[in-house]
C-alpha cells in the first residue's frame, strides 16, 4: 500500500484523492479524520495531517467548524482535470518511448488503441 | 507530595523488602536459638547472638537498593538527591522497626524469664544497662550501620567498579588492623577497654551514629556521579 | 517555536572510545523523532545524558531551557525507558506500574490496564521471572502510559515479537493522536518504524550524518539500474551512494531528487529506476562516512560491489 521511496504525506492525499475520483467517498461527505488514516495506514498523524493540509489547500477538501473535513463540491471535477492535464505525461510518454523501443510508430498505436477500445466493452472478445 | 516521600513510598512497594523479610528472618533465628536455649541442660542464663541475623539481611538490603532500586529510580526521573534521601529515610523506618521488635522482643523475654528457658536473645544486659530507649537506640544504629555500609560499597563500586571497591574494603581493613597494631605497639589495650566500658552502650551508639553519618555524605557525594 | 532539547557540541568522551563527538540538535515540541544508527552509535548515550543519567566531557545540554542535571522539575516531565531496565529486587509488573504512578503526573493507569492486556502481560509475576518479551513489554507499557511530555524509547521493544512490536507502533501513534507530545525513538529497525517518525536523526560512530524531516528524506535518493556504460554515463553527473555490477548490468544508487522530465528520460535510455527506502537511503549514508573516515581524501568515494 505504501510506497517506499515517496513523501508519505503525497500517497495520503493520492489515496484520499482516489476514492473521490471512484466515487467512493462523495462529495459534500466526511472526509476520514486524521487520526483514522495514521491509524489505518500506521503512520504519524502529522504526516497524515499533512496530505490532509495539502488536499485543502488545493480545494478538493474544507473544514467545517466542530465537525471535521469534508469533501468540497466540485472536488471530483477538479481532479478529474487535474488527472487530464497530467495524462499525456503519465501515461503517453511511457507509452511512446516503449513504443519506440520496440519500433511501434504512432499509427501502428492508433490501429491497436482502436482495435483495443473496441474490444474492450465485451469481455473475451479478440479484436 | 513531596517526591522524596515519594522514593519512601517507592521503596515500601513492595512490602517484603523493607518489612516482612527483616521480620521473618529475625523471627527464624529468635525460633531457632530458644529451641537451642531449650536443649541446653543449663540453668544460668544463656545469652546467644540470635538478634543479629536480620542486621545480615539489612546489608544486602543496603546492597540492592544501589544496584535495583537505583538505576529504576532513575527510570522514574528521580534525582539522585531524592533518591539518596529517601532511602535512607525508608531504611531508617525499617530499622526503627527492627529496634520496635527488638524492644518488644526484650520486654517479652523480661516477662517470660527468657522465653521458659532462661534464654535471652534481646534482653541482653550490657545493651540494656542504660535502659530501654538507649537499648532499642542501639538496635537501631546498628541495623542503619549494616544497611549504611552495603549501600555506600555498592554505591563505590557502580561508579569506580570492581578494582576501587576492592581496594577501598581492603584498605579499610589495613587501617583498622594497622590501628589495632599500634595500640597493641603502644600497650594502649587497657585504656581502649576502659573507654569503652566507659562509653557503655549508648556512647557506643552514638559513636556508631556519627559513623553512620559520616558514611552517608561519602556515598552521596560517590553517588553524585554514579551512572545507573 | 521553542526547542523542548537544546544540545551544542556535546561530547562524550570514554578511556578508549570517543561516544559523542560534537553532536548538536534541536528537537521541537510535539514531534515523533527517530534517531536511528548503527548498535554503539551513541544512541543510548545521547538519550541517557539528556535524561542526565549518565554526564557530557564537553558542551551543553538544555532541556525545557535548563540543565536537566539533579532537576527535578525538567526530569519530572520527563521519560527514558531503557532496553535493559533494572526493577527493585523480587519486583512485580505490578509495583513498577505503582511506582510510575507515583511519579510521573500524567500517568494514565487505564492506559495501562489496556497494555497489560493486550501484551498479556502476567502483572503479579516476579519481573526476574519474565521472558524477554514479556520484560520489555513493562518498559514499553510504562513508557506509553506515563504520557510525559517527553519520552525516550531507547530499542525497549527489542525483545518484543512482530505481534507485540506492531501493537506498540499501533498504540503509539493512538496515543500519541490523542496527546501530542515529543517521543524519541531510538531503532536499527529502520523499516519499521520509518512511517511513525517526523523527523529523522541518523547518528552515527557518535556524529549525527542526517537531521531533516523523514518526507524530504524519503525521495532524497534513487536507484538506476541497467546497462552499465548507459548507467555510469547518467551517474557521472550525481553524487554516487553505492554501486553493484551483476556482469554488464550495473546498480547506482545517487542522491538528488529527479523531475519528472529527468525520470522520463532515464526511462528513455531504458534504465529502470527503483525507490530508495529510508533503510536503504540510511545504511549507505552510513557506509558512505564510514568509507570516508577511512581515508584523508577530501573526496568521498562511494561503496562499491561485484557481484559474480
Amino acid at each position: 500500500m505504501i510506497d517506499e521511496g515517496r513523501a508519505l504525506f503525497l500517497q495520503i492525499a493520492e489515496a484520499i484523492e482516489e476514492s473521490i475520483l471512484d466515487g467512493s467517498l462523495a462529495e459534500e461527505a466526511q472526509a476520514p479524520s486524521t487520526n483514522e488514516l495514521a491509524a489505518f495506514y500506521r503512520i504519524n498523524p502529522a504526516t497524515a495531517a499533512k496530505g490532509v493540509a495539502m488536499l485543502t489547500e488545493k480545494g478538493v477538501l474544507h473544514k467545517r467548524r466542530g465537525v471535521g473535513m469534508f469533501v468540497s463540491a466540485g472536488a471530483r471535477d477538479l481532479l478529474l482535470g487535474e488527472r487530464r492535464a497530467a495524462f499525456a505525461e503519465r501515461f503517453l510518454d511511457p507509452l511512446l518511448a516503449e513504443a519506440r523501443m520496440i519500433g511501434l510508430g504512432p499509427d501502428d498505436l492508433a490501429t491497436l488503441l482502436r482495435e483495443r477500445a473496441a474490444g474492450a466493452p465485451t469481455e473475451g472478445n479478440p479484436a | 507530595m513531596s517526591r522524596i516521600l515519594k522514593v519512601v513510598r517507592l521503596q515500601l512497594i513492595n512490602k517484603q523488602t523493607f518489612i516482612w523479610v527483616p521480620l521473618i528472618v529475625l523471627g527464624a533465628a529468635l525460633a531457632i536459638s530458644v529451641l537451642i536455649y531449650a536443649m541446653i541442660p543449663v540453668d544460668t542464663p544463656k545469652y546467644g547472638g540470635g538478634g543479629q541475623a536480620p542486621l545480615w539481611y539489612f546489608f544486602a538490603m543496603g546492597l540492592s537498593a544501589l544496584t535495583l532500586t537505583f538505576p529504576f529510580s532513575q527510570a522514574m526521573s528521580v534525582t539522585r538527591r531524592e533518591f539518596f534521601l529517601g532511602t535512607m529515610a525508608a531504611a531508617a523506618l525499617g530499622a526503627l522497626l527492627m529496634a520496635a521488635a527488638f524492644l518488644i522482643g526484650g520486654w517479652i523475654e523480661d516477662a517470660t524469664n527468657g522465653w521458659g528457658v532462661n534464654g535471652y536473645v534481646f534482653r541482653i544486659p550490657w545493651l540494656w544497662e542504660a535502659g530501654p530507649l538507649a537499648a532499642g537506640l542501639a538496635f537501631f544504629a546498628l541495623a542503619m550501620f549494616f544497611f549504611v555500609i552495603g549501600f555506600t560499597g555498592a554505591t563505590i563500586y557502580k561508579r569506580w567498579g570492581a578494582a576501587a571497591t576492592t581496594v577501598v574494603g581492603v584498605g579499610s581493613g589495613l587501617v583498622l588492623v594497622g590501628l589495632a597494631f599500634l595500640v597493641t605497639r603502644l600497650e594502649m589495650w587497657g585504656q581502649f577497654w576502659q573507654g569503652v566500658l566507659w562509653l557503655g552502650a549508648l556512647g557506643l551508639t552514638l559513636w556508631a551514629l556519627v559513623v553512620i553519618a559520616v558514611l552517608m555524605v561519602i556515598s552521596y557525594l560517590v553517588l553524585r556521579r554514579a551512572i545507573p | 517555536m521553542t526547542a523542548v532539547i537544546e544540545v551544542s557540541n556535546l561530547t562524550k568522551q570514554y578511556r578508549d572510545k570517543l561516544a559523542l563527538d560534537h553532536v548538536s540538535l534541536s528537537i521541537e515540541p510535539g514531534k515523533i523523532y527517530g534517531l536511528l544508527g548503527r548498535n554503539g552509535a551513541g544512541k543510548t548515550t545521547l538519550m541517557s545524558i539528556l535524561t542526565a543519567q549518565n554526564f557530557a566531557s564537553s558542551g551543553s545540554v538544555r532541556v525545557f531551557g535548563e540543565e536537566p542535571y539533579e532537576n527535578a522539575r525538567v526530569l519530572s516531565r520527563v521519560c527514558f525507558v531503557r532496553e535493559s531496565q533494572k526493577y527493585p529486587d523480587d519486583a512485580t509488573p505490578e509495583h513498577a506500574f505503582r511506582a510510575a504512578r507515583l511519579f510521573f503526573p500524567n500517568w494514565s493507569q487505564e492506559l495501562a490496564d489496556r497494555l497489560v492486556a493486550e501484551f498479556q502481560l502476567p502483572v503479579k509475576r516476579r519481573i526476574k521471572k519474565l521472558s524477554r518479551g514479556q520484560l520489555s513489554a513493562v518498559g514499553v507499557i510504562i513508557g506509553l502510559a506515563a504520557r510525559a511530555e517527553i519520552t525516550f524509547f531507547d530499542e525497549p521493544y527489542l525483545g518484543l515479537d512482530a505481534v507485540a512490536r506492531q501493537i506498540f507502533y499501533d498504540r503509539l501513534i493512538e496515543d500519541y493522536a490523542e496527546q501530542p507530545r515529543t517521543i524519541i525513538l531510538s531503532s536499527h529497525l529502520i523499516d519499521e518504524v520509518a512511517n511513525l517518525i517526523e523527523r529523522v536523526i541518523v547518528i552515527d560512530d557518535g556524529r549525527i550524518i542526517l537531521d531533516e524531516e523523514t518526507d524530504a528524506v524519503r525521495d532524497r535518493a534513487v536507484t538506476v539500474v541497467g546497462d552499465a556504460a548507459k548507467v555510469d554515463a547518467w551517474a557521472a553527473g550525481h553524487e554516487v551512494l553505492h554501486r553493484e555490477t551483476l556482469g554488464r548490468v550495473a546498480s547506482v544508487t545517487t542522491l538528488g531528487v529527479l523531475s519528472a522530465a529527468e525520470r522520463a528520460e532515464v526511462e528513455a535510455q531504458g534504465l529502470d529506476l527503483a525507490p530508495v527506502s529510508l533503510q536503504q537511503l540510511i545504511v549507505r549514508l552510513t557506509q558512505k562516512a564510514a568509507g570516508t573516515r577511512g581515508t584523508d581524501d577530501a573526496v568521498l568515494a562511494p561503496s562499491t560491489e561485484e557481484v559474480r
